[in-house]
């Protein structure tokens, strides 16, 4: 009788913090959507008007081009300066430990403290960046008051601020290639970047995958940075999706309404990881 | 064994008693949470000591618990009901949706307020606290209306003529103003500087506080609909319009480095009483002199000026178990005397009529002449409109605001009138 009750003994506190903090959540969320609620008043039953609403509502589908945008310039960058900075601390070079730890760094300190002093970096009449432009005669760029440079420039900074944990995954997947296949290669006569083309980008394909898929994730959730930096401004050029749903639920109290374009984000998110898990198997096989 | 249980149900049974003592001592004591200001910490303490050593009741005193803003502090003690019996520093438009979900007193159902709050407040302010459902859940305690400072010793320099109190006299000043320091090509020097983020509350201190003044008080939702379709609306849109255009006021965010007004590289900046403290202290010259005079208005306006008040008021919680005891106690808090202290210690204005030529002020204000300047204004100062959604109209507002004022994509017309159909939209729905 002992035995055949402790293992669901030992799971429980598993099961029930799942049952707390997971599956109540989402039924209640999704029991949510069908309704109008400003967390202090009784709730209201209003059908699919959230769902509705959603699909009218210009400026969400706003902040899901931003996203993307924001993904677009985001991803591709983050792979290719970490894969880049993971193959240099690769070599045999002095100091290699001192590089790590350097590019690792921004990692570690706040998102909230990173932003706000890349906010005054980019600072339009005073930020540093403009006057080093200036400096060398080069015109002024207004990094986050252009509604057309914004979001590249929260891709920039939240790139140099993650870019550290993607060397270090990089450094790992590097590592894992059998050196021989170089050494049989270079007898072959391979130059660098055959052997990195031929050899290094194969092997490192599941790294690359896990890259591509954690860099979406975090990607879709950018908030901190926009909330901080624009507000989600210029001309909502930087509004975030989350953004949006945190502004529908905490500033507006649309819980319902907040919940059912969270809904949405999630279904969005899924669909994209699936369909990247997709295309880079079938560049596996 | 028996030893451990007995141990077990004696600590269960503590915990028990424990708690029903605390709720016991809570019974008879009222809770009241202030701001985490200094001054106004200082302020409730010395009263609340005063109160406790002579009153009937007891209050317990604590700022309010730390969070992002104290509007999502409340928000979340309202949904764990854990509010306090009395909170003073609501926000006037948070009200509304609080009376709304039945949290709030309705204080004009205790005995002694109407009389009290009629002989305190001008029939003007009683209106606008007044909810929807003809009820009153709001003291109104104090505001800080909002003014333009100047820097004097810049005044003198250009050579202005007079103070810029109008829209023409303004723009004339950024012209004068205006300058490139440094010689880079770049303007460094600005007649003002007012907030560029798209954050709804940021229209306090510049879009309304300017729209209230051209339109003397006018109303932005009258009757479930936008009232600020207008003339008004329209022309602050375009003054605002024409100082970012001419580069009088710059876009990038100053706020977000060193105090531009401090540095002189601003000439004005519209602001409230809290400003004379903040500048005193960091100024960086002692001949550095300020002053305060009214928000500017259209060529044609007639009429006082007004102003956009930022008024506190205190509520009581409807968990609160004895509210004409703690009605009670806001009174005695909010009396001439109380004011005056309130005055004196936080140097914040309270929110009642005629404090400019009320004898018990005079003392003060006399010796604070710059405060003095803000107790004329308060005269003509107003609120919010009483509006659950007040929140999403200044947001709508902001949304063209940014649209129009600061990237010119948009004529001032059609910004407003945008602006007034989404707020409509909003309203029906």
């Amino acid at each position: 009788m002992k035995k055949k009750w402790l293992p669901y003994i030992l799971v429980s506190p598993y099961i029930l913090h799942f049952i707390v903090f997971v599956a109540f959540p989402v039924l209640f969320s999704l029991v949510l959507t069908f309704h109008k609620w400003n967390i202090i008043s009784p709730m209201e039953y209003t059908g699919f008007s959230n769902y509705t609403k959603m699909f009218n509502d210009r400026l969400f589908w706003k902040s899901l081009v931003n996203t993307f945008q924001f993904l677009i310039i985001h991803i591709p960058l983050q792979i290719i300066i970490s894969l880049a900075l993971a193959e240099f601390l690769n070599q045999n070079i002095k100091l290699k430990g001192f590089f790590r730890a350097a590019f690792f760094l921004p990692v570690i300190v706040s998102g909230v403290v990173v932003t706000i002093l890349w906010q005054q970096l980019f600072g339009y009449d005073s930020g540093l960046f403009n006057r080093m432009l200036v400096s060398v005669g080069l015109s002024k760029v207004g990094w986050l008051i252009d509604p057309n440079i914004a979001m590249g420039s929260i891709a920039l900074m939240a790139t140099w601020k993650n870019v550290g944990l993607y060397v270090i995954l990089f450094l790992v997947g590097l590592q894992t290639v059998p050196a021989h296949y170089y050494e049989a290669a270079s007898i072959e006569g391979a130059s660098h970047w055959q052997k990195f083309r031929k050899i290094t980008l194969p092997m490192i394909n599941p790294t690359i995958f896990m890259v591509v898929i954690l860099s979406t994730i975090g990607g879709f959730s950018l908030f901190i940075e926009p909330y901080i930096m624009t507000g989600g401004g210029p001309l909502s050029s930087t509004m975030s999706s989350v953004l949006y749903v945190y502004k529908q639920a905490f500033e507006y109290f649309h819980m319902g309404y907040s919940v059912t374009l969270g809904f949405f984000f999630a279904m969005l998110i899924l669909g994209v990881v699936v369909l990247q898990k997709k295309y880079l198997e079938r560049g596996e096989d | 064994m028996i030893n451990k249980q007995y141990i077990i149900v004696v600590l269960i049974a503590m915990t028990f008693w424990s708690c029903n003592k605390l709720n016991k001592e809570n019974d008879n004591t009222l809770l009241y949470w202030s701001s985490n200001n200094m001054n106004e910490i200082e302020f409730t303490k010395h009263f609340i000591d005063k109160w406790n050593s002579e009153g009937t009741s007891k209050i317990k005193f604590q700022p309010i618990p730390e969070g992002q803003s104290s509007e999502e502090v409340i928000l979340a003690s309202v949904v764990g009901k854990t509010t306090p019996d009395i909170y003073a520093n609501m926000w006037q438009g948070s009200v509304e949706m609080y009376a709304k979900a039945g949290v709030l007193v309705p204080l004009d159902t205790l005995e002694g307020f109407t009389e009290f709050i009629k002989e305190r407040c001008s029939k003007e302010t009683i209106k606008e606290i007044t909810s929807a459902d003809g009820h009153i859940y709001q003291v109104p305690w104090k505001i800080n209306p909002i003014m333009t400072i100047y820097n004097k010793r810049l005044s003198s320099d250009f050579g202005l003529p007079k103070l810029p109190n109008t829209y023409k006299e303004y723009l004339q000043a950024g012209e004068a103003i205006k300058k490139d320091k440094d010689n880079d090509g770049y303007v460094d020097q600005w007649v003002g500087y007012t907030e560029v983020k798209v954050l709804w509350y940021q229209r306090f201190f510049n879009f309304y506080p300017l729209y209230l003044a051209a339109s003397n008080g006018g109303s932005l939702v009258k009757d479930n609909k936008a009232a600020f379709n207008n003339e008004y609306a329209i022309g602050v849109f375009r003054f605002l319009q024409e100082l970012y255009q001419k580069e009088y006021f710059s876009k990038e965010r100053l706020s977000a480095g060193q105090d531009r007004f401090i540095t002189e590289d601003i000439f004005t900046k519209w602001t409230g009483p809290w400003e004379i403290n903040h500048v005193n202290k960091f100024k960086q010259r002692d001949d550095f002199e300020f002053d305060f005079f009214p928000m500017q208005v259209p060529e044609n306006h007639e009429g006082p000026i007004y102003t956009y008040a930022d008024p506190k008021n205190i509520v009581i919680f409807n968990t609160c178990k004895q509210p004409q005891e703690a009605w009670n106690f806001i009174k005695t808090l909010i009396d001439k005397e109380g004011d005056k202290q309130l005055l004196e210690i936080t140097g914040q204005l309270p929110n009642r009529k005629n404090i400019e030529t009320e004898e018990v002020f005079q003392d003060y204000l006399e010796k604070n002449p710059k405060v003095k300047t803000f107790a004329k204004q308060a005269n003509y100062v107003k609120g919010v409109d009483n509006c659950e959604v007040i929140v999403e109209v200044f947001d709508i507002i902001s949304q063209e605001y940014e649209a129009c004022v600061i990237y010119n994509k948009k004529t001032p017309e059609q910004a407003i009138a945008d602006a007034a159909k989404a707020v409509d939209n909003l309203l029906r729905n």
